[in-house]
């Protein structure tokens, strides 16, 4: 063996040493193997990303009836057309532009948009395709694209836009708070539409699917094990009276203001009238966000809920509230009468109207008179019993927030507001501390700091029907599948005033309407025992606002009534006529007076007001 | 196997069945993964011989048949053949050059008509023929330059045509020759610079110049203390270059106003200890000792020369080896293969998917799933456990080969053997390294795995050869 290649010893130390390096070499093959697949997990869920197709299966969005199965919210298909950007091949812009129903060069900045937000996330190109597009769409072939159900709105009765809301994109805000929501879900944002949002949004399933790296479908995952059907949203059945609603909406035409009327039994809401509404139809469909604008700049903002959002002075209708809080606190009775000579004379005094004299409690409210009322208010606030009127004061606050003003009533409408009722820190704030039962004379002809939803005086008008107690006013009455609905809509609410002080004021109420020199004559109607009680509020913006609240028939009342017409001035002109054309329609199916009710659908009010705003 | 000496004589033939078998189990699991990567269970089933796996069957057919040839051809030929074979297959080489076709930007492929041929991946059969013949020639000496230099050309030639063709990943399997070279004596040293300039080169993109220049320094006094010994000389002499270093930097920070940079004080603390080593090697008579400074001083060198040789890499290439050191990810694009290989392998788990099942190369995540990523089907469907057995299969196939080749009386087929393990291994070490991330994307051929009747018929020449040399092989009888 030539002498040049070494002794044999380093030959085989050589060899082994490559022996060694190769097995080293393999070892470390596989202990890397060993790492990226026994000990790191991140592969596997990255190999689950990659070939599994997550579809989110939006259900069918609940819909909304009314007490007698009328449909007033229907929910119809819409699709929204997606893409994921890296999925997309070469496909005609023009077809599938005109299938969308948007120009091709919309379609390409929507398309290059996506891409620049995510290549693997679906975006949304276009909204709210029909069922007619999205069937054109499945015949033809668009890699990376797919629809996506989406339920849209429709109202079939074009009415209650405030009270049955709108649906809108939910914003990050929304997403980021509640994860049912993702890019692109609608979510309920005013009326029941939000009040009832999670009945009526049902729950959203999942269909897994298998896809190849060119996003295309090999089949369902697991054979559909994995797949989550979506369940529909539940329908909801409210207590609104479509057929009154809409004579509501037709009576208050050219008016603002509010009609709300209740059931007094159940304190289901049956009619609630914003005015001026809006059609919620307008609210659906790409044309949505010009609509919403232009209805946000009208300056009598019919996107504002005047029955739950309102802050008005309640007027004369307070009266009653000061009356049975007087006889409860035992300061009046209900045969004492007082004098009235064209008005109230102590400090500055309080005008009222010419009528008899003296008057009882039943007269008074009948009359309205002013006089009677500052007597007993003042008899409240400066009654022995009390440590000073400011003490009173806080005794008849408790009782004025058990009547359910001054709070919210924790309805089941949205953007309910409480109202107000001043407190004695109020006064003290204002008065700096110096104050006594003149000072606030305002209060007993429901002048003054009160301010009151239409909300709360209708549900005084069903406390008043009820004889001291009332149900919290709610709009729906039932939720499809179940067998009731929330446990405070069961709950009577008593106010602090015992059931027997009511009769008298009822009767001056059944007398205003009934009798010769009641403010309520016009509200009057054969046979329904209406009974009502005006008022007439003075306010900063012109003329007076005209309010009634009614209930009937007397001894066995089937609905309560509120009307509050803005600048209608005398509450018997306008808002009692209203108020009895709602009763009367409810209790007998027809209206005896069409005259009548042509000629309030015809009135017109002026709002220098709000129409000076414009500008 | 001593007793059958005699009978060795007599030129009676001694196949070592176990390689055999052990290659076409390989062939075999090969062809099943072939078959599972192209495998779409949506598409109309049935058997296709149009199909990859039914055109990869009759080339294992072809394989099978040219194994006989070869077995039935007398040994004395691979002996003759291996310089005109080599010289014939340059000249293919270079007419590919000329009349090929470009496949991936690579023009590395002869067409016949309907019918392809890799004539690069018969040049590492040729080549290690025609290496085998010179290193066992009685002119060679791994002592002589001549000789060295002459083997070195010899691999040379087919390296710069394979790389003139834009096939830097074939080119790049000659290397592994070098483990050929460094079994027939080749200077150790040539591999421990070799292996310093790898690691600089992956270190000068994840470390600091200082750091960088610390472990050069730690390595080569290590090196040194290996050959010399006096490990507490070595400890001080660190402790000494580091307190140097500090020293300088706290002087260079007081004047600058804690504005001096770290790196210039430590190779300014180096520089001023190698004079000091330097006089040391030369009392001492310790050549080793100047071997390591001019280890350092190259080391320092090329670490500053680095971008610069990065620079003139092609662009995805450049990529392709910052995406492995995970300097740059870019998994949409240039990471993509490797991050979705990775995702294949790594969701296979410990017992895989099962056969057929894996989803990532059913449904095409994995680009080049058939031939270069084949392994991802192998690592998906089968698991930790496939993998591992088709990985303890090939090395024990290339620990088989060396066995081979160190009970070759002839220098021919010892150099031969080793040819072939290396080739072997380094197919397998890069290819699988490269699907799992741990090495750059570099595209090889999974050795009987790939699907490609090139690689296939050179990777059976290559080994059926080795079994032909090492069944006339004449036994010594001991020494």
């Amino acid at each position: 063996m030539p002498q040049q290649r070494g002794t044999h010893a380093t030959m085989n130390r050589r060899a082994k040493i490559i022996s060694l390096f190769v097995m080293a070499a393999f070892a470390v093959l596989l202990l890397r193997l060993f790492q990226i697949q026994v000990i790191d997990d991140s592969y596997k869920r990255a190999a689950q990303n990659n070939v599994l197709r997550r579809e989110v299966q939006h259900p069918p969005r609940g819909e909304v009836y009314d007490r007698n199965g009328e449909l007033l919210v229907r929910s119809i298909a819409s699709y929204d057309l997606m893409a994921v950007p890296r999925d997309v091949r070469a496909f005609d812009t023009l077809a599938l532009a005109r299938i969308a129903g948007v120009t091709p060069e919309k379609l390409r900045s929507e398309l290059d948009k996506a891409a620049r937000y995510s290549r693997r996330r679906p975006s949304v190109i276009v909204k709210q395709m029909s069922l007619e597009a999205k069937l054109l769409f499945d015949e033809g072939d668009f890699a990376g694209f797919y629809t996506v159900y989406r339920t849209m709105r429709s109202y079939p009765r074009k009415m209650a836009g405030n009270l049955l809301g709108y649906i809108s994109e939910a914003d990050a805000a929304a997403i980021e708070r509640d994860d049912y929501y993702q890019t692109g879900d609608y979510r309920g944002m005013s009326g029941i539409e939000r009040t009832y949002e999670e009945v009526l949004r049902g729950e959203k399933g999942m269909k897994v699917s298998v896809v190849d790296v060119h996003g295309i479908e090999k089949g369902p995952y697991m054979d559909g094990a994995a797949d989550l059907q979506a369940i529909p949203g539940t329908a909801i059945i409210t207590s609104l009276d479509a057929e009154l609603q809409a004579l509501g909406e037709e009576l208050m035409a050219g008016k603002v203001g509010s009609i709300i009327a209740i059931e007094p039994a159940t304190g289901e809401i049956l009619v609630m009238v914003s005015s001026p509404g809006y059609d919620p139809d307008e609210l659906v469909g790409r044309d949505r966000g010009n609509k919403y604008m232009e209805l946000l700049g009208n300056p009598r903002r019919p996107l504002f809920n005047r029955g739950v959002m309102s802050r008005y002075p309640p007027g004369s209708t307070f009266k009653l509230v000061n009356g049975l809080i007087a006889l409860q606190e035992g300061v009046i009775t209900p045969s004492r009468t007082y004098p009235c000579h064209g008005g109230y004379t102590v400090g500055r005094g309080m005008k009222c109207h010419s009528h008899s004299s003296p008057v009882n409690l039943r007269q008074a409210v009948q009359m309205s008179c002013n006089t009677y009322f500052c007597y007993a208010f003042r008899a409240i606030l400066d009654n022995d019993r009390y440590d000073g009127p400011k003490q009173a004061f806080d005794t008849w606050d408790s009782y004025v927030e058990s009547f359910g003003f001054g709070r919210s009533l924790d309805s089941d409408l949205s953007g309910e507001l409480s109202g107000f009722v001043p407190t004695r820190a109020t006064y003290d704030r204002i008065y700096r501390g110096s104050w006594n039962s003149l000072t606030v004379i305002s209060l007993a002809i429901g002048q003054g700091e009160l301010g009151c939803t239409p909300l709360q005086m209708a549900n005084l008008a069903a406390i008043l029907a009820n004889r001291g107690y009332y149900y919290t006013p709610h709009i729906v009455k039932r939720i499809d599948g179940r067998d009731s609905i929330d446990a405070r809509f069961y709950e009577r609410h008593y106010t602090k005033v015992d059931g027997r002080h009511f009769e008298q004021v009822v009767n001056g109420m059944y007398d205003a309407v009934h009798r010769d020199g009641g403010t309520g004559r016009r509200a009057y109607v054969p046979g329904l025992d209406i009974c009502g009680k005006t008022g007439t509020a003075q306010n900063p913006h012109g003329a007076d606002h005209s309010t009634f609240l009614c209930f009937a028939p007397k001894d066995d009342p089937q609905i309560a009534v509120s009307v509050y017409v803005e600048n209608g001035g005398f509450g018997g002109t306008i808002a009692a006529p209203i108020a009895s054309l709602i009763v009367e329609r409810y209790l007998t199916d027809t209206l005896s007076r069409p005259e009548l009710a042509e000629y309030v659908k015809n009135t017109t009010i002026s709002y220098p007001y709000y129409d000076r705003q414009q500008q | 196997m001593t007793g059958s000496s005699s009978n060795n004589r007599t030129g009676r033939s001694r196949i070592d069945w176990g390689s055999v078998a052990i290659f076409f189990v390989l062939m075999a699991l090969g062809w099943l993964n072939i078959y599972a990567a192209v495998f779409d269970d949506s598409a109309a089933g049935g058997f296709s011989m149009s199909s990859r796996y039914g055109s990869q069957l009759v080339w294992m057919g072809v394989c099978v048949l040219a194994a006989a040839v070869i077995m039935l051809i007398d040994e004395i030929y691979y002996h003759i053949l291996a310089y005109p074979s080599y010289v014939l297959l340059l000249a293919v080489l270079l007419a590919t050059l000329f009349l090929g076709t470009e496949v991936n930007g690579a023009k590395s492929w002869l067409r016949f008509g309907g019918f392809s041929l890799q004539p690069a991946e018969f040049a590492k059969f040729t080549t290690a023929l025609a290496l085998a013949r010179y290193m066992s020639s009685y002119s060679f000496s791994m002592a002589d330059w001549r000789s060295r230099l002459y083997a070195m050309l010899l691999l040379a030639a087919p390296m710069a045509v394979i790389l003139l063709q834009n096939d830097a990943g074939s080119a790049i399997v000659f290397a592994s020759f070098l483990i050929v070279f460094y079994r027939e004596g080749f200077n150790s040293w040539v591999y421990v610079a070799l292996g310093m300039v790898v690691f600089l080169f992956v270190f000068s993109f994840l470390w600091s110049p200082a750091a960088l220049l610390a472990a050069v320094l730690v390595i080569c006094t290590l090196l040194e203390g290996i050959m010399n010994g006096g490990w507490t000389d070595k400890v001080r002499y660190l402790a000494a270059v580091a307190l140097a270093a500090l020293a300088i930097y706290l002087t260079a920070a007081l004047v600058t106003h804690g504005r001096a940079d770290f790196y210039p004080c430590l190779l300014a603390a180096a520089g001023l200890s190698l004079v000091a080593a330097g006089i040391y090697a030369w009392r001492t008579k310790l050549k080793n000792v100047l071997v390591c400074i001019g280890m350092f001083v190259g080391a320092v060198a090329f670490t500053n020369v680095v971008d610069v040789a990065f620079a003139h890499l092609q662009i995805h290439q450049q990529k392709r080896i910052l995406d492995l050191l995970g300097v740059e990810s870019d998994l949409q694009y240039w990471g993509y293969n490797v991050n979705q290989s990775k995702i294949a392998i790594g969701s296979g788990g410990f017992f895989g998917k099962g056969y057929l099942q894996g989803t990532q190369t059913k449904y095409d995540f994995v680009p080049e799933q058939s031939t270069d990523f084949i392994f991802c089907t192998v690592g998906e469907e089968w698991g930790f456990v496939g993998s591992a057995v088709v990985l303890g299969l090939f090395c024990w196939l290339i620990l088989r080969l060396i066995k081979m080749g160190e009970r070759q009386q002839e220098a021919f087929g010892r150099v031969y053997c080793y040819g072939v393990a290396s080739i072997f291994f380094f197919h397998v070490l890069v290819n699988v390294g490269m699907t799992i991330g741990i090495m750059p994307v570099i595209g090889i051929p999974l050795p009987l795995f790939s699907y490609g009747g090139s690689s296939l018929f050179a990777f059976t020449l290559l080994f059926f050869v080795a079994v032909k040399l090492d069944s006339r092989r004449r036994e010594s009888d001991g020494h």
